[in-house]
């Protein structure tokens, strides 16, 4: 070990040693209570997998996971389908700033101010209905748009989207224009350019944005609870309402990890998906270094 | 074209939930009618006769500041670590402080929660600061990771050839290059705890922050008075993040013309 590496290691401890004890460690104590037993108001240290077996006997909680799986599914999808478009015009288009900065007032703006904003337009007394009240369109307010798997996939499509256009854009960014154009002089169409450069390329970024959207979306409790009624509840809702309200944190626990496993086969399933129908590249065995030595 | 009507109706559906919320904050009527039939500033005066809305908004910037400067100090610490570190140091910093940004912040609240429980520490404004600097932090990486990837370590060297001492290489010419992106990412870990709830709902306890009682209102109430609340929280946001760009511009703007001049 040189000196430099040396004062490398000192210096990053602090930050080491706090992620380690405030996220590494809880995270540790989380997956040890799964197992742990929780008897009346007390939860006692155990290994058992009752917590496991009871999550995935109970309807409620495969019924609501079902949920954010088809929500987190279409809202990522969508989420993607979206950020592709506005990365590619922002990095081989028009690099316009204005656009840029208004994506990231977005991103910045509140989380809660956003979800409620999503209330002000879908609700029965909301904008959309009394807009639609006033152009005769409808005579009665529609209650639909509310409390339901569309308002949650609408608006936690708001809220990531801005997150996954930047993702989208880092990942184009690294990609040269000049191969798309020599693409393009080969005979290939805008759209064919698109899938045979850019998305193999940054095959990477896109499935990060989708799976990061994804995971957001499942673990979200705050929209499924504010617009998503009893029709759009999700897995996230169910885990924190048995920390804050049922007060069994072994379940939760438990429900917490079988989440975290979804996510996983999610993941697989998508890099098989991408790997099958040719679009992400099989692994490199060493990626090209870009370090300054 | 196309692709251009694509981009613009995205822009509409990320923009107008916003609009709507700031235009109705002047609403001067209870309910929703449009087009909106009078302006006024009740709701806004409403918002000073509320104590407790004053208290939580202190609360919160106590908060965002003390998050802003641990995660400045301990981002400063690795990002000079990152230039120093081999590769497998870096991937262990890869792991520890970017990895959370991929989790939800349910798994870290309640992750955190359970800490907490179980070395029985009461939930208080400490606890919601350590966990704003957990979600900061990864943050900070990321940008730093993106800004040392351009560093040029020669300059270092040059420094401590031309007889320079380590502290004076850091003072004169690594904070120099650094300092912008660190800067400027404190401020936007500032804007990111004053904003959070999730994570905040789970290791708040009894306190009370700005978006934890924006929620309370949310959930008893269906008074305009949040529009108006959410309208400055809104405009707080964006000058945070427009102060957070302005001194990122300024400060690598001075650094590259002190580069070019000595």
């Amino acid at each position: 070990m040189t000196s430099s590496q040396r004062t490398g290691g000192i210096l990053a401890a602090p930050a080491a040693i706090y992620m380690l004890l405030f996220f590494v460690v809880p995270a540790i104590l989380l997956f040890s209570y799964s197992f742990w037993m929780s008897s009346g108001f007390r939860i006692v240290p155990d290994f058992v997998l009752t917590n496991y077996i009871s999550a995935i006997r109970s309807p409620l909680f495969l019924r609501v996971t079902y949920n954010a799986i088809v929500i987190g599914l279409i809202t990522a999808s969508v989420t993607l389908c979206l950020s592709i478009p506005v990365g590619y015009y922002l990095t081989y288009v028009a690099r316009s700033k204005i656009i840029f900065y208004l994506i990231l007032v977005t991103w910045f703006s509140s989380y809660l101010v956003r979800i409620y904003a999503w209330r002000t337009l879908l609700g029965t007394n909301g904008l959309l209905n009394a807009v639609l009240l006033q152009l005769g369109i409808v005579h009665t307010p529609v209650q639909a748009f509310l409390f339901s798997p569309f308002a949650v996939a609408i608006t936690l499509t708001h809220i990531y989207l801005p997150f996954a256009i930047l993702m989208v854009v880092s990942a184009m960014s690294e990609i040269k224009a000049e191969l798309i154009e020599a693409s393009r002089d080969l005979g290939t169409s805008a759209l064919g350019a698109f899938f045979r450069v850019v998305a193999p390329n940054a095959a990477q970024g896109l499935v990060g944005a989708f799976m990061l959207t994804f995971i957001l979306v499942a673990g979200d409790y705050v929209t499924p609870q504010m617009v998503g009624g009893s029709s759009g509840q999700t897995t996230g809702l169910l885990i924190a309402d048995q920390f804050r309200k049922t007060g069994n944190w072994p379940l939760g626990a438990a429900q917490a990890f079988l989440m975290f496993l979804v996510s996983l086969v999610i993941y697989a399933l998508v890099l098989a998906l991408g790997r099958l129908t040719g679009l992400i590249p099989a692994r490199r065995k060493t990626k090209p270094a870009k370090e300054v030595a | 074209m196309l692709l251009k009507a694509v981009v613009y109706a995205t822009l509409a559906y990320l923009l107008i939930p916003l609009v709507v919320i700031v235009l109705f904050s002047f609403n001067a009527e209870q309910s929703f009618s449009f087009p909106i039939n009078g302006y006024s500033l009740r709701w806004y005066t409403l918002i000073f006769e509320d104590p407790q809305l004053g208290q939580a908004l202190v609360k919160s910037l106590v908060i965002a500041t003390a998050t802003a400067i641990i995660t400045l100090v301990l981002g400063t610490a690795a990002s000079l670590a990152w230039l120093r570190l081999g590769r497998i140091g870096r991937s262990v910093l890869e792991i520890l402080c970017i990895t959370p940004i991929a989790l939800p912040g349910l798994f870290l609240g309640v992750s955190l929660l359970v800490l907490a429980a179980q070395l029985g520490v009461r939930l208080s404004t400490v606890t919601i600061v350590v966990s704003h600097v957990v979600l900061s932090v990864p943050m900070l990486m990321i940008a730093m990771r993106a800004r040392l990837a351009l560093f040029d370590r020669t300059l270092e060297e040059a420094s401590r050839d031309l007889g320079a001492s380590q502290i004076g290489t850091f003072r004169r010419v690594t904070l120099p290059l650094i300092a912008p992106t660190l800067i400027s990412c404190a401020i936007l870990s500032f804007a990111l705890s004053f904003d959070e709830f999730v994570v905040t709902s789970f290791v708040a306890g009894t306190e009370t922050t700005l978006p934890m009682y924006i929620w309370s209102m949310m959930r008893r109430t269906v008074t305009p008075l949040i529009n108006s609340v959410s309208t400055l929280a809104l405009l707080f946001s964006i000058a945070v993040m427009a102060i957070g760009f302005l001194v990122g511009r300024f400060k690598r703007a001075s650094a590259l013309s002190e580069r070019a001049s000595s």
